[in-house]
């Protein structure tokens, strides 16, 4: 932390970039570093720096990656609901700085909801904490939170501190191929159910990615998170609903639940190489997954494969738009990303390699509030040394 | 002139004027400022920005207030200025059931957004035991908690987007899925002096399918409360976990014939909610724990009306303290749930050396407490006590690894403690935020941060309670 702190201090006083890096997962979310910058990764802040098992609170440097982190609370039957894609190599700290979304926040809450506290280091050296090891803590501002979905802008994050929850006693996945005209009863029956799945997915593509088989109107993986006791009935009632929506039958995964589960979420970020831009569209007004498929429309309009995976218990949905090859794919995305963005101002790229990725409307409509955002931006890094220009606004 | 220009701008009914009518609004539940220059009650977001560029332009410092519930200070104004009160904007503004999201004015009552989609079968989450009169701008402006927060968490966790006046008057909005800067969580618990909140959208959730209510009565404080550490450390996180020792049972039953046990020194009120089918194993554990703890009663609520009545006496055990003694003063710590039992000792230490009489009523599961210190405000010897065992216990907490508010706020009561939790460092990167929205610090001066060399000195104001 105090090597961190020095570094910080003297690139500030040369005015030199960093670009910082964690598992280097969700990079697309941001745009590319500029080629002077010096690459600040933070895979030597791998320390679990205290789990207090008994308290459910858990504090880790930022390096940690989730994978580390769930074995670690899984000991003693805990976890922290970050749900990243590729858990193995994202990091805590990374998770939370790209403000990802994981599929179960609608049960959970969102992973910035779980930070009880951080350590965090400023462009200037300054070495910041904010909350603490409690659950409760209102006192002065939510600095861990305001981190949170900055991208490293404002500070690098060093430290995390966050609530932990109970393990569910079981996890099951259903996998079910939808009949022809069943994709909305289905997602409605899903988002309806007194027991709530933990997670829900309505899938069309990604063949060998996810789990389960395609039908005439995609595929389901849902997710269960129940108590012993409560593994039947939410098993019996999600099954009845889907059947009663014109989905005669369900697979049951009760061995590689998680694994199914994980998958799907990875899922949602793979890319074809250059051949594939993945967006992130968020709830609208419409009930899921109406809105991922007029974008998959949009994308046979300007004759573009569309795949796509609808958080149906969120309402959001990650779309995946690819081509033959990489040249085919730039002649056609920004006459696409247009398109996207007049139905969809908030739409936002989320994964591909396509160097045209960075002319898009990568961050979506711009916020309304952004003059306040560059004024934080100006007041915490004067210099913008952390990820210059990656940001929103060219903040 | 300020009085005339706020007359002119919002209307006649809108302005407060007289010092017997503004007096009122000097005061929170805890302290009294000074009075204001002017109250004004606004009828719309226009109001408040007009309302704030006149305040600026006649150089007064401006102050948000929502009920005035609040337990630090935070809503007093403390060097006067314009005072802006929302009473009269308390509308639910829009509802969207399947999406489950409301948007709502600031000065709409916590339990009336509640009540209102309670058809829908819907409800609020945050639930501050003020929930009858506080707002939920005012819960937004402290981040304030509740006994449910111990499972769907603070009310930071159910906001979704506020709409602002700045310090200028002019008007932003923000939201959670917006790009950029997570605005949203910077503002809620800023205790309006980052802008003042004008309109939210607020996260509504479904009603459980299943409620239980248990009262578990025990012979001793220190076994109740191994007892709340055992169960958080046993992974079990029911939706509610309280605690009242004998003093506060005493004055509730007494109040409301709740249905507590009179003859326990502590008792659990334990909630579980969720699924019916999770309800018979969860009453087995939790019983499993508090027995082996030594619990000397069991009692399940078995109706409706057992639990709406046990939760009224919880929610009116500070005033029904009113009953005991003439005053009293809430502290609220929270410290690591395991350090709960040695944290009541604390408690009891710091209480038992000035000679209080202590009543305990707070949220065991989050560690949360909430000590109520009885005195008489006219004996000038017990408000001092009051004061520096409030001061024990905060330091306690701060030894125990906890930190100086839980869900009230810092106000003008502990910004002066914000240096035993922070360093200077940690305090400046605070004030950074502060000088991006408020340069001039002309929102709700002299709260959150402690007094520095570029502010005078304030005479401190007095207890009320």
């Amino acid at each position: 932390m105090h090597a961190l702190s020095a570094l910080l201090a003297r690139c500030n006083a040369e005015r030199r970039s960093l670009a910082i890096v964690g598992g280097d997962t969700l990079r697309a979310m941001l745009l590319p570093p500029a080629t002077e910058s010096v690459l600040l990764s933070t895979a030597s802040l791998a320390r679990i720096v205290e789990h207090c098992a008994a308290d459910l609170t858990v504090a880790v440097q930022a390096g940690v990656t989730v994978r580390a982190l769930a074995q670690t609370l899984g000991a003693a039957k805990q976890f922290v609901p970050l749900d990243a894609p590729h858990a193995d190599r994202a990091t805590v700290g990374g998770t939370l700085a790209a403000g990802w979304l994981g599929p179960r926040r609608h049960r959970y809450g969102r992973p910035r909801d779980l930070v009880i506290g951080s350590v965090a280091v400023l462009a200037d050296g300054t070495i910041a904490a904010a909350g603490g090891m409690v659950v409760k803590n209102v006192a002065g501002y939510d600095m861990s939170r305001l981190y949170a979905g900055s991208f490293g802008t404002l500070a690098v994050l060093a430290q995390i501190n966050l609530k932990t929850l109970p393990l569910p006693q079981r996890q099951r996945a259903f996998l079910a191929r939808l009949p022809e005209g069943t994709r909305e009863r289905a997602a409605a029956a899903l988002a309806a159910l007194a027991a709530p799945p933990a997670a829900a997915f309505w899938i069309d593509g990604f063949q060998s990615a996810v789990d389960g088989d395609e039908g005439d109107d995609g595929r389901l993986v849902v997710l269960i998170d129940a108590s012993d006791a409560a593994l039947e009935r939410s098993t019996l009632d999600l099954r009845s609903a889907l059947g009663r929506a014109g989905v005669p039958e369900t697979r049951i995964v009760d061995a590689g639940a998680r694994e199914a589960f994980e998958r799907t979420v990875d899922a949602c970020v793979a890319t074809l190489g250059e051949r594939s831009i993945t967006y992130r569209l968020p709830e609208g007004d419409v009930p899921p997954p109406r809105n991922a498929v007029a974008a998959l429309e949009l994308a046979r309009a300007h004759a573009l494969r569309g795949e796509a995976i609808v958080d149906v218990m969120n309402g959001d949905a990650f779309v995946r738009v690819s081509d033959l090859d990489a040249r085919a794919l730039g002649t056609k995305i920004e006459a696409f990303d247009d398109a996207l963005h007049a139905r969809e101002p908030h739409a936002r790229v989320v994964a591909g390699e396509h160097p045209i990725r960075n002319d898009l409307a990568v961050f979506g409509a711009p916020p309304p509030a952004i003059a306040q955002m560059r004024a934080l931006k100006a007041r915490f890094d004067p210099h913008a040394i952390l990820n210059r220009g990656r940001f929103v606004g060219g903040i | 002139m300020l009085q005339q220009r706020l007359i002119d701008a919002l209307g006649a009914d809108a302005v407060k004027t007289s010092p017997e009518d503004m007096s009122v609004y000097a005061f929170d539940a805890y302290s009294q400022g000074r009075n204001p220059s002017a109250v004004v009650l606004p009828a719309d977001v226009r109001d408040v920005s007009a309302a704030v560029k006149i305040a600026r332009e006649c150089r007064e410092p401006i102050v948000a207030r929502g009920a005035g519930t609040g337990l630090c200070g935070g809503a007093v104004p403390i060097e006067g200025g314009v005072v802006i009160a929302f009473a009269r904007m308390h509308r639910l503004l829009e509802l969207d059931v399947r999406r489950r999201r409301a948007r709502v004015q600031p000065g709409l009552i916590n339990l009336d957004l509640s009540r209102a989609v309670a058809e829908m079968r819907l409800f609020y989450a945050p639930d501050p035991s003020s929930q009858k009169a506080s707002t939920i701008g005012g819960n937004i402006a402290t981040n304030a908690g509740g006994p449910h927060c111990l499972s769907y968490g603070t009310t930071v966790n159910h906001v979704l987007g506020l709409e602002i006046v700045d310090e200028n008057g002019e008007v932003f909005t923000t939201s959670i899925d917006d790009a950029g800067y997570d605005l949203t969580a910077a503002l809620v618990g800023s205790e309006g002096t980052l802008g003042i909140v004008t309109a939210a959208w607020v996260r509504l959730m479904r009603l459980p399918e299943s409620v239980r209510v248990w009262v578990v009565a025990f012979g001793e404080i220190e076994a109740a409360s191994e007892a709340v550490s055992a169960i958080v450390a046993a992974g079990i996180v029911p939706s509610a976990l309280e605690m009242m020792d004998a003093v506060i049972t005493a004055a509730v039953e007494e109040a409301f014939h709740a249905g507590y046990p009179t003859d326990a020194a502590a008792v659990l009120l334990i909630e579980s909610a969720g699924l019916e089918d999770d309800m018979n194993a969860y009453e087995a554990a939790i019983k499993h724990i508090v027995e082996a703890h030594g619990a000397i009663s069991w009692r399940s609520a078995r109706t409706q009306a057992e639990r709406d009545a046990l939760w009224a006496g919880r929610k009116g055990a500070a005033g029904a303290t009113g009953r005991i003694s003439p005053n009293y003063y809430t502290q609220d710590v929270c410290v690591p749930r395991s350090k709960l039992p040695a944290a009541l000792r604390a408690v009891e230490e710091a209480a038992g050396a000035h000679r209080l009489v202590v009543g305990n009523v707070f949220h065991a599961g989050d560690g949360n407490l909430h000590p109520l210190l009885m005195y008489d405000r006219r004996d000038a010897r017990q408000v001092a006590a009051v004061i520096e065992t409030g001061n024990a216990i905060l330091q306690s907490a701060i030894d125990l690894g906890g930190t100086i508010s839980g869900e009230h706020g810092i106000g003008y009561e502990k910004r002066d403690a914000m240096t035993r939790v922070y360093s200077t460092d940690d305090l400046a990167t605070m004030a950074r935020v502060r000088d991006v929205f408020d340069p001039q610090r002309v929102l709700n001066p002299e709260k959150i941060f402690p007094r520095g060399a570029r502010c005078p000195e304030v005479k401190p104001p007095t207890l009320v309670q």
